[in-house]
């Protein structure tokens, strides 16, 4: 017998007030006014005993009521048997299936373990679930052992990343539903990696009994392909070479060669050793990825030779396509912005684009879709049909790139993008002549590869107010310099200074190369096609404009995962499995791309004694840990008395209810 | 039918002093099919020798002119009497145990009365309110208002204080110069001995004194279903009580109180009527009325 918390007996303070207010009560009672008490003799001994007998039963019945309520915040509980419980008790059986538990025969060690604890449970009532990146149950609290044993059997190999905090976050809001103890044993390698990364997310409900099963005891080595660096894109037959960076990783590994092969939709075309350190890791580099026109399969693997050969490859996709054609429009007589911005494109996007330069008197009979996306350079004045077009364009889906220039001081809001201009800024005239980049958004890519812009001057600037639009980079008076915004499905961006190296120098400076890039690949939208994910991520599939339109998704094995409901509304997708998935975008684009398991399950270190007991909850009780599956020995259990001492205090506060009545009924007769 | 009117009850839930007044003696006067006149007429009664000193207005000439002897011409009373209600406003006549308690009753018999003097008999008409001393005095008069003014004192008579006949007696002595008719209401919650002491010498000056006893059922007959704190509205005591002790010594000693002042008001010459709360008015004026029967 015991008190979850003790501390509200202090509470028990309060039971002075019933004996207060029925003392109290004696001196306060109301009097009865008469006319005159001369003919009164005072008869007082008889009345007092009567009022004690009578009142003394209410007074229990507060002090009661006073009391329970203690107990119920108090919460008593007491200490019994598990197999005496067995009854109420709920055996939680949760095999871990993430990525790591594919290494020798973890995954069918766990199973093993849990078949012996539910054998040894007999007819205890069980629930079994497997654990990868969430909790997944396979059964209801059951107590047919041989749909549990099946269903033990059933769970898979799993590609997620496993995390404790997800699997107490789960078990906490399993605890409050079933209001039950539970005895949770968890068939794990209790890989370090699988930590919270605060262990107060991995705390268990008092009503939870962790038991761990480990099916290792101590770190395997393991070598594993970390990281590979490749384009999800290659444009047109005549691209350049395309590198292939891959980061090999060795754990727990004495320093050894590795040879490393970049394998093209199955041919292996290019193989490297590589040295790796003890514990560490090596990069290597293939320089020519040759791949042919549409959607290849590659992947980067070594010959590992360790106990976990599920990690010794990474997959990626690679598309070769047709460059897309980019329209540039520009002022009659600049022939700066064409220069700059073709020489960048030409110079650093793999040829993916191919640059067209009108003046603006020519750009009326163009159509704006046949283009990935459109730049407009220093524009004086846009003709209102060029105008209507363009918004149309962005409105349905189309990008657009406007850079202010001079020309645009004379105007009072920008074109399409619909910011009002506040005023000029010519930075010519302040005491350094020019103004550098304050601050910047490093998550935007065309910021983040063209390293903040660091170093570039800018001598002339538009200070537009930005409204709803996002401000990307500012200057360092604070005037918004690079801002995008998205209108209707598409998307602008302006620079409210110029692409020439008039108004800056940023043309010259080795930042713009990258900028350019990004931003091109970000306006045609192709940074989100091919390339890599890992398992977990969500795939957007469609926005709001095509919802009508069906989508397409096959998994690695060749299913459709997408029922036909989903095929036609769902806006994103969860890659569940390694491999390679093909989609079928809404807009009629082809996809795919190369799913890996996050590196961490690559990392077969245990979790440390010392935390595995604290998170037990006991550290005394760590020669439970089943060395042998199944043999947990019953112990107490602390079952609660909240309900019952619940139900004694609603009884008795209805019997103080009802005597109460009763005495004031009798008062107000009295009165 | 009427009578349900004259129910204090029902006169509780009429607000005008004069429409209850009306509606009690209008009332009572119809069911006692009399004439209003109650008496108070002129009416010879004697012919007295003249001694040296008398009013030569009262001289008989007539007489004198046949036998050369002078008489005075005697009446019966006199040709309109006063009347003066002493109204106790104190704070026991705030009791009452249901809807009407003492206070309204004295007003509503106050306002009967002097209904009945000024309508009925052209009299004329006076109001002392007192508690420990005089609260309100509006003198006697027939002048034409005179109903109005008694009543307005009357709606302004709020109890108060506590009752002692002794400190404003001498008071009265002053205010009731002239002889007439004395109505006392009071619960005359006091010591019988004392409150005869301090009335008696009204009637020295040849006053016709009447004391309304007015009490609510529940001052004669007090209901306690359980032991309680009683407290008195005049002196704010307190005193705890038994329902035993009310139901048996504490009636006898209000009979014995009740006896005893009836004994020593009659012994000193005065007149003593006991009225309920709970019994209809024009019960007790018709009690009064006959009795006093053709007194003057």
């Amino acid at each position: 017998m015991g008190l979850f918390a003790p501390w509200f007996l202090a509470g028990l303070a309060g039971l002075a007030l019933p004996f207060y207010l029925h003392l109290l009560r004696r001196q306060t009672r109301k009097p009865k006014p008469v006319s005159s008490l001369m003919l009164y003799e005072s008869r007082t001994q008889s009345s007092t005993r009567h009022r004690r007998l009578r009142y003394f039963l209410l007074l229990s019945l507060r002090l009661a009521v006073l009391l329970l309520l203690i107990l119920a915040f108090a919460n008593p509980f007491i200490n019994r048997n598990t197999a005496v419980l067995s009854s109420a008790r709920l055996v939680l059986l949760v095999v871990d299936n993430s990525f790591s538990m594919r290494a020798g025969t973890r995954l069918p060690d766990a199973k093993d373990a849990a078949m012996s604890v539910l054998a040894g449970k007999g007819a205890a009532r069980a629930q079994v679930a497997a654990f990868g990146s969430q909790l997944h149950l396979m059964t209801q609290p059951i107590e047919d052992q041989p749909a549990l044993r099946a269903a033990v059997q059933a769970i898979q190999p799993g590609d997620g990343h496993g995390n404790f905090g997800e699997l107490a976050r789960a078990v906490r809001a399993m605890a409050e539903s079933v209001h039950t103890p539970i005895e949770l044993h968890l068939f794990s390698d209790m890989q370090r990696g699988e930590m919270a990364p605060a262990f107060s997310d991995m705390a268990l409900p008092a009503n939870v009994k962790l038991v761990t099963h480990a099916v290792v005891s101590k770190a395997q080595p393991n070598w594993t392909v970390e990281q590979v660096d490749a384009p999800g894109q290659v444009w047109g037959k005549d691209a350049k070479p395309v590198h292939v960076q891959a980061v090999i990783a060795g754990y727990g590994t004495p320093a050894a060669q590795r040879t490393v092969s970049l394998v093209v939709n199955g041919k292996t075309t290019a193989t490297k050793p590589v040295a790796v350190p003890a514990n560490g890791r090596a990069s290597v580099d293939f320089p020519a990825l040759e791949v042919p026109y549409g959607f290849s399969r590659c992947e980067v693997k070594i010959d590992a030779a360790d106990a976990f050969p599920a990690d010794d490859l990474r997959r990626f996709a690679v598309e070769r396509s047709d460059p897309q054609k980019a329209l540039l429009v520009h002022n009659y007589g600049d022939n700066r912005s064409p220069l700059y911005v073709g020489a960048a494109l030409s110079a650093a996007a793999q040829s993916a684009f191919i640059l067209e330069s009108i003046n603006v008197n020519e750009a009326a009979d163009r159509q704006p879709s046949n283009y990935a996306f459109i730049v407009l350079s220093d524009l004086n004045t846009v003709p209102s049909l060029l105008e209507n077009s363009l918004t149309e364009y962005v409105r349905a889906g189309g990008s657009l790139l406007i850079a202010a220039g001079t020309s645009a001081g004379g105007r009072s809001q920008i074109p399409i993008f619909g910011a009002h201009i506040v005023e000029t800024r010519d930075y010519s005239r302040v005491p350094d002549r020019f103004m550098a980049v304050g601050s910047s958004d490093s998550s935007y890519p065309a910021v983040a590869k063209a390293n903040g812009w660091l170093g570039v001057k800018f001598f002339y600037a538009l200070d537009v107010d930005p409204g709803d639009a996002r401000v990307i980079v500012r200057l360092s008076d604070q005037t918004p310099l690079l801002l995008e915004k998205r209108i209707g499905e598409g998307r602008v961006v302006l620079l409210t200074s110029g692409l020439d190296n008039l108004t800056n120098d940023f043309p010259l400076h080795p930042a713009f190369v990258p900028f350019i890039e990004q931003t091109a690949r970000y306006l045609a939208g192709s940074e989100r096609h091919g390339g890599a994910r890992p398992v977990d991520a969500y795939l957007e599939l469609r926005n709001a404009r095509e919802r009508a339109q069906g989508v397409e998704v096959t998994d690695p094995e060749g299913k459709r995962p997408l029922t036909l409901g989903e095929a036609a509304s769902a806006q994103s997708f969860q890659l569940t499995e390694a491999g390679y998935y093909q989609i079928r975008l809404a807009n009629g684009r082809q996809d795919e791309v190369g799913v890996n398991p996050d590196p961490k399950e690559s990392n077969l270190d245990v979790m440390p004694a010392d935390v595995l007991s604290l998170w037990r909850g006991n550290a005394a009780e760590s020669s439970q840990e089943a060395s042998a599956p199944g043999a947990a020995p019953p112990h107490k259990t602390p079952q609660t008395l909240w309900w019952y001492v619940m139900l004694l205090l609603f009884l008795s506060a209805i019997a103080e209810s009802v005597l109460a009545s009763r005495y004031l009924g009798t008062e107000r007769e009295e009165s | 039918m009427l009578q349900r009117f004259l129910n204090p009850s029902v006169l509780a839930s009429i607000s005008s002093l004069e429409l209850v007044a009306k509606t009690v003696v209008d009332g009572f006067v119809a069911g006692l099919h009399r004439s209003p006149d109650f008496g108070f007429s002129q009416e010879f009664a004697e012919y007295a020798a003249y001694t040296p000193g008398d009013d030569l207005r009262h001289v008989d000439w007539n007489v004198y002119a046949r036998t050369e002897r002078m008489f005075l011409k005697r009446y019966h009373g006199e040709t309109n009497s006063l009347l003066t209600i002493l109204l106790d406003a104190s704070n026991s006549m705030q009791f009452g145990s249901h809807g009407v308690n003492k206070m309204d009753y004295a007003r509503y018999l106050a306002a009967s009365l002097f209904y009945l003097a000024i309508h009925g008999q052209r009299d004329a008409a006076g109001l002392i309110t007192f508690d420990d001393e005089i609260r309100n005095y509006i003198r006697p008069s027939t002048r034409q208002g005179q109903l109005h003014r008694l009543l307005a004192g009357l709606e302004q008579a709020e109890a108060r204080a506590r009752t002692d006949f002794s400190k404003p007696m001498h008071y009265f002595m002053e205010l009731l110069r002239r002889r007439g008719i004395v109505l006392i209401v009071s619960d005359f919650w006091d010591s019988p001995e004392s409150l005869i002491r301090n009335i008696e010498p009204l009637r020295f000056r040849g006053n016709e004194v009447v004391l309304f006893h007015v009490l609510d059922p529940e001052d004669v007959v007090p209901k306690l279903s359980g032991p309680s704190i009683l407290v008195d509205l005049e002196t704010q005591a307190q005193l705890e009580v038994t329902p035993d002790y009310t139901r048996n010594e504490y009636r006898e000693k209000v009979a014995a109180h009740l006896a005893d002042l009836r004994e020593r008001t009659q012994a000193a010459g005065m007149g003593y009527y006991l009225l309920m709360t709970d019994r209809p008015l024009d019960d007790a004026l018709r009690e009064y009325l006959t009795l006093r029967g053709g007194r003057n």
